[in-house]
């Protein structure tokens, strides 16, 4: 078992693109990181440096004490997952689990026992004769999990396994690698432009854009006290809204203001704000925090509903609000409501948040 | 529901009678094909005396065949052109697959240079090499022997395939090759294990239009080879004689030497198909 350390770590593509930008990550022993970001933020080109498949432009991996700029993948002590299997399409199951550790010269019996122990846990008994063809797509994934197990390596690498799969296989499948990772505790390293796998799967999250990381913490910190803007937007699902406001602090009450809303913002928020006092800000609220009726005096706004989303379990609701579009979640299935209807639309005090719109930093009184 | 409905054929005539026009259109198209190998294979049946005739007349013999296996000349130039198609599709494969992958899978200046070489040497007419080849050929005393048939044929297969080859490597996901060198391969350990298996099928149609190239090749097999070395191709012309037009001989040899062009084409047909697909 090891840490996986990066520091520095650069990568150029002729001189013209820079796809990872002086990114820094210390993976614990035994953790599970989730990178995640939108497509071409240079997670995939991360992860497939950590497993020496990309050359490193400068900085340094290390991979538990050993630094591996220079290794080739094979003496890294690593197994890959792909988002499209990459079986060996011309042999049996059983081959493919027994390709990597035939390589090491393993004895054919420490094969049979290891690759035993593997399809039990994955369930795979009656497909190791078969070849990758003749299994659908969850199948071939968990065959492809089953040949990193069977190898025992120091790190687990997965480059958006779940891609392919249809929604609700996507689900199982999240399930059995956390459990995979619970029985058998190996660092691991997970690619995802879904924000929902990275929020489950990983111990911690680490966002990207555009080559750069911008926020490392588990998923309630990346939930809770998003870094900038952009992570604030890219976790929570439906998306968190974004109105411009402008901050208006005379004596006591501080309020943002923009066409159609005008909200009291109290406490530690206030205090934030008293900075900004006559200008611009970018006021964010997760449609989750949002609810139907008058709230907290100076919390609520009247909002015209454009699109009803029954879920069956909640209602989404897209409504307008001045010239802004505010999504809210969590109505309850039987509100009788309809396009075009006016609603009352409350926020939960202290649940706001506040970006600066030049730096997109929030604004907070620390 | 079929999701794409095609427009009918001739969407006014009755079902029956689209069908018919159908068929015939087929059956004209096959027979314009056809029709010259068949008109072949009969005159091959004809005696001498019948060739101008062959429509008319009940004579059949196969006396031209006869004629024709028992001229060393003509059975040498058969083991010939095999031997040489064979040999020059081993050795080109040997080229082309790897130049290939190369191609396919690699983007430094070696790759692109390669890319460019190819690419100018088939902008170049094919019969503008033949002089040339003669001149090299005789300068090293390569004229009229079977390296020096071979070597100019590897070069065409190799810039005439090796393009084939790339797409089909194209075709083929990296990503397995990723896999078996996390697995402990180097990258021609991949190459040779992972990557060459799984291109078999493009491997197997490759070999049968590179063998079919040689053994159906005219003008090297006329410019590059004289009595040493006789090509069933050049052989088959040779039946033009100050004596007059052996037709019936011309069209026995033609039909032998379509047979195993016509074999490996029937049994590799699978191959070509499933290869050209990847």
């Amino acid at each position: 078992m090891a840490a996986i350390s990066l520091s520095k770590l650069n990568k150029h593509y002729g001189s013209l693109f820079h796809a990872v930008k002086d990114v820094d990550l210390e993976i614990a022993d035994k953790e599970f990181v989730a990178l995640v970001g939108p497509s071409g933020c240079g997670k995939s080109t991360t992860l497939r440096m950590i497993a020496g498949l990309e050359d490193i432009s400068s900085g340094d991996i290390r991979i538990g004490n050993r630094v591996v700029n220079d290794l080739p993948p094979r003496d890294r002590d690593i197994a890959m997952v792909f988002q499209n299997y990459a079986l060996y399409q011309h042999m049996s199951v059983y081959d493919n689990l027994a390709f990597g550790l035939r390589n090491k010269k393993t004895s054919e019996a420490e094969i049979k026992a290891a690759i035993d122990r593997a399809a039990g846990m994955l369930g795979l008994h009656e497909l190791l004769a078969r070849k990758p063809k003749q299994l659908s797509g969850g199948q071939q994934q968990r065959v492809a999990l089953g040949r990193c197990i069977v190898r025992n390596p120091e790190v687990f690498l997965f480059d958006e396994p779940l891609s392919n799969l249809d929604a609700k296989l996507r689900a199982q499948m999240r399930i059995e690698i956390k459990r995979l990772h619970a029985a058998i505790p190996t660092t691991s390293v997970f690619v995802t432009h879904d924000q929902v796998e990275a929020m489950t799967l990983g111990d911690r999250v680490v966002i990207m854009r555009d080559g750069r990381v911008q926020q490392v913490g588990t998923p309630l910190q990346v939930y809770g006290k998003p870094a900038n803007k952009f992570v604030a937007g890219f976790i929570g699902a439906p998306a968190m809204n974004f109105v411009s406001v402008t901050v208006r602090s005379d004596g006591g009450a501080t309020t943002v203001e923009a066409d159609g809303l005008k909200l009291t913002v109290g406490g530690a928020d206030a205090r934030a704000l008293a900075a900004y006092n006559g200008k611009p800000v970018i006021m964010g609220a997760r449609p989750e925090h949002l609810a139907l009726g008058e709230g907290a005096p100076g919390a609520s706004f009247d909002a015209h509903v454009e699109v009803v989303e029954q879920l069956g379990s909640e209602i989404l609701l897209e409504t307008r609000v001045g010239s802004h579009g505010i999504t809210v979640a969590r109505v309850p299935a039987e509100t009788v409501i309809a396009r075009g209807d006016q609603v009352r639309v409350s926020a939960q005090p202290g649940r706001l948040h506040f970006f600066d719109p030049e730096t997109e930093l929030p604004i907070t009184t620390s | 529901m079929p999701i794409v409905t095609r427009p009918d054929f001739l969407p006014g005539l009755p079902k029956w009678s689209r069908k018919t026009l159908f068929a015939l259109a087929l059956f004209g198209i096959c027979f314009a094909f056809a029709f010259p190998v068949l008109w072949l294979i009969l005159t091959s049946l004809r005696p001498e005396s019948g060739v101008y005739y062959v429509h008319r007349g009940t004579e059949f013999t196969l006396a031209s065949f006869a004629e024709v296996l028992t001229d060393d000349r003509i059975v040498s130039a058969f083991l010939n052109s095999a031997l040489i198609s064979t040999l020059a599709t081993i050795f080109s494969l040997l080229v082309t697959v790897s130049s290939g992958y190369m191609l396919s899978r690699f983007t430094g200046p070696a790759s692109r240079i390669w890319f460019g070489t190819i690419y100018v040497f088939r902008c170049i007419p094919y019969i503008s090499w033949v002089l040339p080849l003669y001149f090299v050929t005789q300068s090293w005393g390569l004229y009229d022997t079977y390296t020096g048939l071979l070597l100019p044929h590897v070069a065409v297969h190799i810039c005439f395939f090796s393009w084939l080859m790339k797409g089909f490597f194209d075709g083929i996901d990296p990503s397995m090759e990723y896999a078996a060198m996390i697995d402990g391969c180097t990258r021609w350990g991949a190459f040779i294990r992972v990557a060459i298996p799984s291109a078999l099928p493009a491997i197997s149609a490759l070999a049968v239009l590179c063998w079919l190239f040689t053994w159906n090749e005219f003008l090297f097999a006329l410019i590059l080879t004289g009595n040493r070395v006789p090509m069933i191709t050049v052989v088959m012309a040779q039946f033009v004689t100050e004596m007059g037009l052996r037709w019936n001989l011309m069209a026995a040899t033609a039909v032998m030497a379509l047979v195993p062009a016509f074999l490996v084409a029937l049994f590799g047909q699978k191959y070509v198909i499933r290869g050209l697909r990847i």
